[in-house]
């Protein structure tokens, strides 16, 4: 997170041995390209649901606000680079107030969009639980007035984390309570997919479309956990380590991986969309109509 | 984070600034303690090898275990009754269900929407068009509904009454057939007519 300064600005080299592990650096080219496409993607979703009133509903609000804490995301990464690029041209004073003050902004923005993923992740698994195994009371369950609620409880929430984070961020329970929350909101989200499979499974055989529809299945669920592991299992686990065990050769090796691991959480706000807006055939449907419309006109 | 943390490594050695010294940590983010490389046992990037092999790992066995569960014994053997039941529920209840009530028992569009996304979200549905989506979940929306009525009220005959209160004009005196198999599910189902598509033909196709 910190690459305002430069990093190999001031590194003593006389303290460093030949076989230690090199910070991995990537383009900042790269982190600027995915950090774009993902903002894009995540705006055309945004979008396509204000536009169009068919899809003002409980479950596309859920997804929007999953593309809102992707968007913030990115454009943290974009912002970052903009700082890192006018540091470098000697716009800004290294280490001065503004500087200082822009970049625990920023943090919190970070710190706010992976809590919001990980909380809109959790509310789409809930929403789609509910409309599994409470059809019938589905539109008392979730009404819109209490989606609306709920989000801006989830946001509130989220924000007074990120600032408190950020505050407080030298503080062990700090970070215990930020990397316990994954674990737990993975637990709870496979718990609610796993129990919605089996559902579905049990429909399919007394269809019999056993083996394709469960594989189908299979797959989904494979990929929708995997991706959210994936992407954000290094870097809580970069957080982790760089609390306990900085001095560590073993966790100095594995924190040199940084960027890698900001680059997965950048790209989580790129597959996101695919996942689960774009699987949606309404909303294909409503980007479709913006395109071809805007063509047209 | 990584501030934070250095922050509180640094706070011993940062030299005092004018403003803040909090902010000095900066010209030490790479200088926190020289990390000693010497006499490691293992390789030094076991850390990372063993959490991308151990990630990996947990996927792949989330994978299986999901197919498996697919393979295994059914454990609704034991409600095979039950599930005829159903089946034969699930006819009169797809009949009437949607469109008599549709403000009262379910919104069409919002429910349809949001429980055909299901099989959306399990079957590309990438070529077809909104009325399909909608009607591939029928038989599947049918059978939850019914067992979510009967978990509703917890008594099955009052619930059952109510449903059968509407008209059901077309109902296939399925419930006479003893051995009821999924064929019978098919011909029972062609009396829902919901936008000039009969549903089973359309799931038994895309759930393909």
């Amino acid at each position: 997170m910190k690459h305002i300064i430069n990093p190999y600005e001031n590194i003593n080299n006389s303290a460093r041995n030949n076989s230690d592990c090199p910070p991995v650096v990537l383009p900042e080219e790269i982190f600027f390209t995915i950090s774009i496409v993902g903002v894009l993607e995540n705006l055309i979703v945004l979008l396509a649901v204000i536009k169009n009133k068919n899809l003002q509903s409980p479950m596309y609000f859920f997804i929007c606000s999953l593309a809102i804490s992707d968007m913030l995301g990115s454009l943290y990464k974009i912002l970052e680079n903009i700082l890192i690029m006018f540091r470098n041209m000697g716009y800004l004073k290294p280490r001065g107030n503004f500087e200082t003050t822009a970049d625990d902004i920023i943090d919190s923005m970070f710190i706010l969009s992976l809590l919001g993923s990980i909380f809109s992740l959790s509310v789409i698994a809930v929403d789609r639980y509910i409309t599994i195994f409470h059809a019938l009371k589905y539109h008392s369950i979730v009404t819109m007035r209490r989606t609306v609620v709920i989000l801006t409880i989830i946001w509130t929430f989220c924000t007074g984390s990120g600032i408190t984070m950020v505050v407080f961020s030298h503080h062990i329970p700090t970070v215990l309570t930020f990397t316990s929350l994954f674990p737990l909101m993975l637990v709870f989200i496979l718990c609610l997919y796993v129990h919605m499979f089996l559902l579905a499974r049990s429909h399919a055989r007394k269809i019999s479309t056993l083996p394709r529809a469960n594989m189908k299945g299979a797959i989904t669920l494979t990929i929708l956990l995997g991706v959210f592991i994936f992407c954000w299992a290094p870097f809580v686990l970069h957080v982790l380590l760089m609390t306990f065990c900085p001095n560590n050769p073993y966790c100095a090796c594995y924190m040199s991986l940084f960027q890698v691991n900001g680059m997965l959480i950048m790209c989580n706000a790129v597959i996101d969309p695919f996942i689960y807006a774009f699987r949606s055939p309404e909303l294909r449907d409503a980007f479709k109509k913006m395109i071809f419309c805007n063509r047209y006109q | 984070v990584e501030m934070s943390v250095q922050r509180l490594i640094s706070n011993r050695t940062s030299q005092q600034s004018a403003s803040n010294s909090d902010y000095t940590w900066e010209y030490e983010y790479y200088e926190i303690g020289p990390v000693s490389f010497e006499g490691l046992k293992a390789h030094k990037y076991s850390i990372v090898i063993g959490f991308w092999v151990g990630l990996a790992v947990f996927v792949i066995f989330m994978f299986f275990v999901l197919t498996l569960l697919t393979k295994t014994g059914a454990p609704h053997q034991d409600h095979a009754e039950s599930s005829e039941k159903r089946f034969r529920m699930n006819s009169f209840v797809s009949d009437f269900g949607r469109p008599v009530e549709p403000d009262k028992v379910f919104s069409r569009q919002g429910n349809e929407e949001s429980r055909s996304l299901f099989h959306c979200y399990i079957n590309e549905v990438d070529h077809l068009d909104r009325p399909k989506a909608c009607h591939q979940t029928t038989a599947f929306d049918s059978d939850v509904q019914f067992q979510e009525a009967l978990r509703g009220s917890g008594r099955p005959e009052e619930e059952l009454n109510r449903l059968m209160k509407f008209d059901i004009p077309n109902f296939v005196n399925s419930d006479q057939n003893s051995s009821f198999g999924e064929d019978d599910l098919l011909i029972s189902d062609p009396p829902i007519v919901l936008e000039n598509k009969p549903v089973c033909q359309t799931s038994h196709k895309d759930m393909d």
